[in-house]
C-alpha cells in the first residue's frame, strides 16, 4: 500500500521536525518547508495528501499559502491543518471559506497532530 | 445811620433766653452772655448789640434752610420722627428732626460709601478671579470649547484654538461651523444638546498632517433649573500616545507570548515523543533530549532578556562594575558565537588590539552587549559572509569605541531611526530571522542607562551595517599589552 504523503511546514526546524519524524514513524511520507512560498512549490510538485502549516511565517504566511493552494485547482483540494499560537486564531468564516479542516494551537501535541491527520483522511477515504 | 440803642441788663437776658428758646440748643451759647459778669456786660453792651445782630441773621438763613426742610418733615412725621415733648418750640422740634435727618442722611452716605468701596474690592477680585481662570483655562493642553443653543462659541482656550486653527473673540463669538472643521464633532455636539445626557465620553480620531490623533472627547451639557441645555462643553483629551502605548504593550503580549510557545512547543512535543516511546533508538533519544534542553534554554534566555529590560527600566537592576579590560570581554564574547557563525560559513574577524584600556563595567552585561551584536550580525549576514569586531581608544576624550561590522543584509533608511526601540522589527528582514526586538533595546539600555555610554549604527541595505557603542575609560587606567 502506498504510503500517504504529507508536507510540513514552519519556519522553527524543531517544530517541523517533531512533526516529520511523528508522522514517518507512522507510516507517512513527508517533506518540509520553511515558509509559505517554498511549501506552495513543493505542493505543487509532490501533490501532498495532507498538508500541516505553521501561520506566521517569513516569506509567506500559513494564510497567504492556503489563499494560493485554493486558487490553484490542482491544491485546491489538498486539506490542510493550521498550527497556531494561541491569540492568532483563525476565525470560523475564513476557516470554512479556505476549507481549512482543523486548527491546533501551540504548544501542540504530535500525537494529536497524527490523530487529526488520520481522521481527516479518513474521512476523505470514507466519501 | 445805625443808632446805639441803650439797654439794661435784664433786656440783655430776656433776649438772650428768647434766643435760646427760638433757637434751642443751636443757639445755646448766647445762653452764656446772661452768666456774664456785671462789668463785663456793662462796658461791652455795644458788642453784644452787635453780637446779637449776626446771631439773628444767622437765625434767619437757617429759618430759611429749616423752612424748605419742613416739607421733607411733613413726609417725616408720617414716617413717625420721634416727637420730644419737652420742646415747646415747633421750630425746635424742626430743628431736631432736621439733626436726626442729616445724622441718619450722614450715616446712610457713610454706609453706601462702604458698600460702594465693598463692591468696588468685589469687582476687582471678580475680576481677578476671571484672569485666573482664564489662565487656568488656557493653561490645561486638553481642547476646550463651550458653545451654546445658537451654535455659537461661548468659549475657547488656547488648546482649543490651536487644534481647530482658528482664533476666540469672545466680544464677537462665531459659529462653531466655521470654527471646526471637524463635521464629527460638531454632529456629536448636536446630538449632546438634543439627548441632553450630562456626560457622554466619544473615542475620536481626526486626521492631521502629521498622522491621525485620536481624542477621549468629554461632552457635558450644561443645563437651566427648567432642564433647558444652555451650553454644551466639550473637552478634547489626546490620547494618541496612549493608544500607541496601549498597542505597543498588545503587540508586545502577543508577541512575546508567541515567541515563549515557540520553545514550549518543541519542549512539549519532544518530551511527549519521548514519552510515546518514539525515539527508536539511543542516538535519537539524545537527540530529543537535546532538542529540549536547548529550548529551555533558549526559554530561559528570552525570559532573561525581557526581565533585564524591566529591571533596567525600572532602575532595579543590580550592577556590579569592576575594572575590566574591554578587549578580554570582546575574546571571550567572539569565542562563545563563533560555532554560530561557523554554522552558517560566516567568518568573524577580531583583530587582537595591541594595547588595551580598563573600563569600569558590569562583565556580564556588556558581554551580552557583545554576543547580541555578534548574533545579530550573524543573523542577518548571509552564508560566506564576514563580520569584524574592532576597538578603538580615544584618549583625548577618554572614551573606547566598540564596533561590530558585517556583510550582511542591511537596514533600510526608514528603520535606521527606530533600530534600538523595544520590539522594534525591521519589517523587511523578518524573513531572514526571527527575533523579539528585544536584543538591541537590551544593548542600549546596557550600554547607555547603566553605563553611560552611547550606541550608534550606520547601515546600506544590501552591503552590510556597522554597530557600535561607546563607554568611558575607567579612571584608573592602566595600558598594557594584550599578551
Amino acid at each position: 500500500m502506498e504510503k500517504k504523503k504529507a508536507l510540513v511546514v514552519d519556519d522553527e526546524f524543531h517544530i517541523v521536525q517533531v512533526v516529520a519524524i511523528k508522522l514517518r514513524n507512522n507510516g507517512y511520507q513527508v517533506d518540509t518547508a520553511e515558509n509559505g512560498s517554498d511549501a506552495y512549490d513543493m505542493a505543487c510538485q509532490t501533490k501532498p495528501d495532507i498538508i500541516v502549516t505553521d501561520y506566521q511565517m517569513p516569506v509567506m504566511t500559513g494564510l497567504k499559502l492556503i489563499e494560493k493552494l485554493r486558487q490553484n485547482p490542482q491544491t485546491a483540494q489538498i486539506p490542510v491543518i493550521m498550527l497556531t499560537a494561541r491569540g492568532f486564531e483563525i476565525e470560523d468564516a475564513l476557516k470554512e471559506q479556505l476549507h481549512i479542516s482543523a486548527c491546533l494551537s501551540k504548544p501542540f501535541s504530535p500525537r494529536e497532530v497524527l490523530g487529526t491527520i488520520e481522521e481527516i483522511l479518513g474521512q476523505q477515504a470514507a466519501v | 445811620m445805625n443808632r446805639l440803642i441803650p439797654m439794661k441788663k435784664e433786656q440783655i437776658l430776656w433776649i438772650a433766653a428768647s434766643a435760646v428758646g427760638l433757637l434751642g440748643t443751636a443757639a445755646a451759647g448766647l445762653a452764656g452772655v446772661a452768666s456774664l459778669p456785671a462789668p463785663v456786660a456793662g462796658v461791652s453792651l455795644a458788642a453784644a448789640w452787635v453780637s446779637i445782630a449776626v446771631t439773628l441773621g444767622m437765625l434767619i438763613r437757617h429759618l430759611a434752610r429749616l423752612k424748605a426742610m419742613t416739607q421733607v418733615f411733613r413726609v417725616g412725621a408720617q414716617m413717625k420722627i420721634p416727637f420730644d415733648s419737652r420742646r415747646d418750640s415747633v421750630l425746635g422740634e424742626i430743628a431736631v428732626a432736621a439733626e436726626q435727618f442729616l445724622d441718619e442722611t450722614h450715616q446712610k452716605v457713610r454706609q453706601m460709601q462702604d458698600e460702594n468701596r465693598d463692591l468696588g474690592l468685589q469687582v476687582q477680585l471678580l475680576r481677578r478671579r476671571k484672569s485666573s481662570i482664564e489662565a487656568i483655562l488656557n493653561s490645561i493642553q486638553d481642547a476646550v470649547l463651550v458653545t451654546d443653543d445658537r451654535d455659537r462659541v461661548l468659549l475657547a482656550n488656547t488648546a482649543a484654538e490651536s487644534l481647530f486653527g482658528f482664533k476666540f473673540d469672545k466680544d464677537n463669538p462665531c459659529l462653531v461651523h466655521d470654527a471646526v472643521s471637524w463635521r464629527e464633532l460638531i454632529r456629536l455636539i448636536g446630538k449632546s444638546r438634543q439627548s441632553r445626557t450630562p456626560h457622554v465620553r466619544h473615542e475620536l480620531t481626526f486626521p492631521q498632517k502629521d498622522g491621525p490623533i485620536t481624542f477621549n472627547t468629554v461632552l457635558s451639557c450644561v443645563l437651566d433649573d427648567f432642564g433647558n441645555v444652555l451650553q454644551v462643553v466639550a473637552v478634547l483629551h489626546d490620547v494618541t500616545r496612549e493608544k500607541e502605548i496601549s498597542q505597543m504593550k498588545n503587540d508586545f503580549v502577543s508577541h512575546v507570548s508567541h515567541e515563549l510557545k515557540t520553545p514550549l512547543a518543541s519542549i512539549n512535543a519532544y518530551a511527549e515523543m519521548l514519552v510515546d516511546g518514539e525515539a527508536q533508538d539511543a542516538e535519537t533519544t539524545r537527540q530529543f533530549c537535546s532538542v529540549i534542553q536547548g529550548q529551555a534554554q533558549r526559554l530561559g534566555r528570552l525570559i532573561e532578556d525581557i526581565l533585564n529590560i524591566s529591571r533596567i527600566e525600572s532602575g532595579l537592576i543590580k550592577v556590579s562594575r569592576q575594572t575590566h579590560s574591554l578587549a578580554l570581554v570582546i575574546r571571550d564574547a567572539v569565542q562563545m558565537i563563533m560555532s554560530y557563525a561557523q554554522e552558517k560559513n560566516i567568518a568573524i574577524h577580531a583583530p587582537a588590539s595591541i594595547l588595551y584600556d580598563q573600563v569600569s563595567i558590569d562583565r556580564d552585561m556588556i558581554s551580552q552587549v557583545i554576543i547580541n551584536l555578534l548574533s545579530n550580525a550573524v543573523k542577518y549576514t548571509p552564508a560566506g559572509g564576514q563580520i569584524t569586531i574592532n576597538s578603538e581608544l580615544n584618549e583625548v576624550e577618554g572614551t573606547v569605541c566598540v564596533t561590530v561590522a558585517d556583510t550582511g543584509v542591511g537596514i533600510p533608511e526608514k528603520d535606521i531611526a527606530h533600530i534600538f526601540d523595544k520590539f522594534y522589527r525591521v519589517e523587511a528582514n523578518n524573513k531572514y530571522a526571527k527575533g523579539t526586538g528585544l536584543g538591541l533595546n537590551l544593548v542600549k539600555q546596557i550600554v547607555e542607562t547603566v553605563h553611560g555610554g552611547s550606541v550608534f549604527v550606520t547601515s546600506t541595505p544590501g552591503q552590510g551595517s556597522t554597530f557600535g557603542f561607546v563607554l568611558p575609560l575607567s579612571k584608573e587606567r592602566a595600558v598594557q599589552m594584550v599578551s
